[in-house]
């Protein structure tokens, strides 16, 4: 039986939490080294500030297009031009984990979108390419909606991020 | 069929029959209106059609606080904030929409503005708006199509940034929609044919579509038995007041299966080559459906074939072998499109509409992009996409 109770959400909300700063890095690592989520992000207005979210308390963690170039905001309080929010830690984390598609959360109605739905539509083909670099292939077969193509190698991607979080761990200590 | 989760919401009140219209003095009170913006355009007034829910308000206590009959076929930010303002110096406290589906989406447009304030624009989402809606709304369609009396999403044009935008929410769903066959009998016989198209597509792609439930099945299946029996009543006599009341119930539960359920490639493919080629919808939908049908068709077999007993007839199901049902439901499709062809001229192929071969990359490129597509089975790689509209030209 599933565990209820505060104590049981609060551990969901911890892993949502993980998720979304690898995910966070995953975009903008993915922004730099996949031509296809470049493309993506470059049709984003100037300034597009993107936030995935948990309701009604977060986690959450935000994007910002800016000079061309995808920011990760963390879990920083933002003003989003666009928002993807759960409407519940329960409906987030089947797709955190990498057991239910992004649409299929969509299609069970398990998030709602503020803003721009062609931009939440472009934000999401950049979700799935993402998915398919964090994920392994057992797992991407069944919740994307096309065999995951690489561009980059996993490990280049893994290392980028590594890379990243290094960098921005020592800037923040 | 039962998905592991699923949500199902059709909240609007049904008044269908032989002058139904003549109630609505009884809806309005019943919902605590008493002065109703009638929405609606100038050919719908000249046509004769608006007067006949203008003089049923005559005979009320509600007072009309006044006719705005000038939204365009193609409605857009621009005329849903003009209406809000007719509204608010009407002093009205509800709207009464009558037209196709681009009135009645410029009424939802208006609600959004009339209850959440601001532009439009702030307001783009998929079931962002939360709270109650500060207008009472009652839907009167004059098409039997497009089911926008009963779903909840709109979508209007933004002319000056040219972009469109969409919007679903559940507070869009009218208080009531009325169907009284009056509004249609004299709908010509391509019309006719195109928009009951439009219908069968909703419901037989709301049956495929990933969001597809037991509850929207029911309506989806109900609205093919319809459409089935009735078009070619109405086609052999346009005044059959059961005929066009038989379509206009068969759009409504159409737009109810699809509002929940949603709709898929055959609409991704319709909304790119409306944009690209302007073809009308309908018409799209009536050469689209089959080939869509066709490339769901190893994924979605089963569930075609459970179509196939309201596409065709208890006895062609019965004397059709299960693992067969799914491609003869294609057949059944196609017959009833071979036959609209014969009696209205509604075209078959892509190139009767003038699309050229030139303009399928096009088509492609933008069907992919349809936020339609991703609700599809089944996602085509561009190629693909190429091949169905090219099997379609
Ligand atoms: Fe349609």
């Amino acid at each position: 039986m599933a565990r209820t109770g505060w104590r049981a959400k609060r551990g969901r909300k911890a892993v949502a939490a993980v998720v979304f700063a690898v995910l966070g890095r995953g975009l903008v690592a993915a922004a730099r080294l996949d031509e296809r989520v470049r493309a993506e992000a470059a049709s984003w207005p100037e300034d597009t500030v993107i936030t995935l979210r948990i309701a009604p308390f977060g986690p959450q963690v935000s994007w910002r297009m800016g000079e061309g170039v995808l920011e990760y905001l963390g879990g920083a309080q933002v003003t989003p031009s666009l928002a993807v929010t759960f409407k519940s830690v329960d409906g987030a984390l089947p797709l955190l984990v990498g057991m239910k598609s992004v649409l299929g959360a969509f299609a069970e109605h398990r998030a709602t979108v503020a803003g721009d739905l062609a931009l939440a539509m472009s934000f999401v083909r950049c979700l799935h390419i993402v998915e398919g670099y964090l994920f392994p292939d057992l797992m991407t077969r069944r919740i994307l909606p096309r065999p995951a193509e690489r561009r980059a190698g996993h490990l280049v991607a893994y290392g980028t991020l590594v890379f990243r979080r290094a960098r921005l761990e020592g800037a923040s200590s | 069929m039962i998905p592991d989760y699923y949500e199902f919401c059709n909240s609007t009140k049904i008044v269908s029959g032989a002058r139904a219209i003549e109630h609505i003095g009884y809806e309005l009170a019943a919902l605590g209106a008493s002065r109703p913006l009638v929405l609606t355009n100038a050919q719908l007034l000249e046509l004769k059609v608006a007067t006949i829910v203008i003089d049923a308000l005559a005979d009320t206590d509600a007072e009309v606080a006044g006719v705005y009959d000038a939204v365009p076929v193609d409605s857009s930010a621009a005329v849903v904030d003009d209406v809000a303002r007719a509204y608010r110096e009407a002093g009205a406290d509800a709207i009464v929409a009558v037209g196709g589906g681009s009135v009645l989406d410029t009424a939802k447009g208006a609600m959004i503005v009339l209850t959440h304030g601001g532009s439009l624009m702030e307001h783009r989402g998929a079931e962002s708006l939360l709270g109650r809606r500060a207008v009472t709304f009652i839907a009167i369609p004059t098409t039997a199509g497009t089911g926008s009396e009963v779903t909840s999403a709109a979508v209007i044009k933004d002319t000056d940034r040219h972009v469109k935008m969409g919007f679903t929410s559940l507070s869009l769903l009218p208080d009531v929609a009325i169907l009284d066959p009056r509004l249609t009998v004299g709908l010509p016989p391509r019309l006719t044919a195109s928009t009951a198209m439009d219908a069968l597509t909703h419901a037989v792609e709301s049956v495929s579509c990933v969001q597809a439930n037991p509850l929207s099945d029911c309506y989806a299946k109900a609205a093919i038995g319809l459409i089935r029996d009735y078009l070619p009543v109405a086609l052999d006599d346009p005044r059959s007041s059961k005929a066009r009341l038989a379509l206009a119930n068969a759009a409504l539960m159409a737009g109810a299966a699809f509002s929940n359920a949603m709709v898929g490639i055959v609409h991704a493919m319709g909304h790119a080559a409306g944009g690209v080629a302007g073809i009308p919808h309908g018409e799209a939908m009536s050469v689209l459906l089959p080939h869509g049908m066709a490339y769901n068709l190893d994924v979605a077999c089963d569930r075609y074939g459970e179509l196939l007993i309201d596409l065709a007839g208890v006895e062609t199901h019965a004397a059709t072998p299960a693992a067969d049902r799914g491609a003869a439901a294609i057949g059944a499709v196609r017959s009833i499109t071979a036959l609209l062809h014969e009696r209205t001229g509604l075209p078959v192929t892509l190139g009767e509409m003038g699309v050229q071969p030139e303009q399928i990359p096009d088509i492609a490129r933008a069907a992919l992009d349809d936020g339609a597509m991703s609700m599809n089975p089944k996602q085509p790689s561009y190629e693909e996409l190429i091949d169905i509209l090219k099997g379609a030209l």
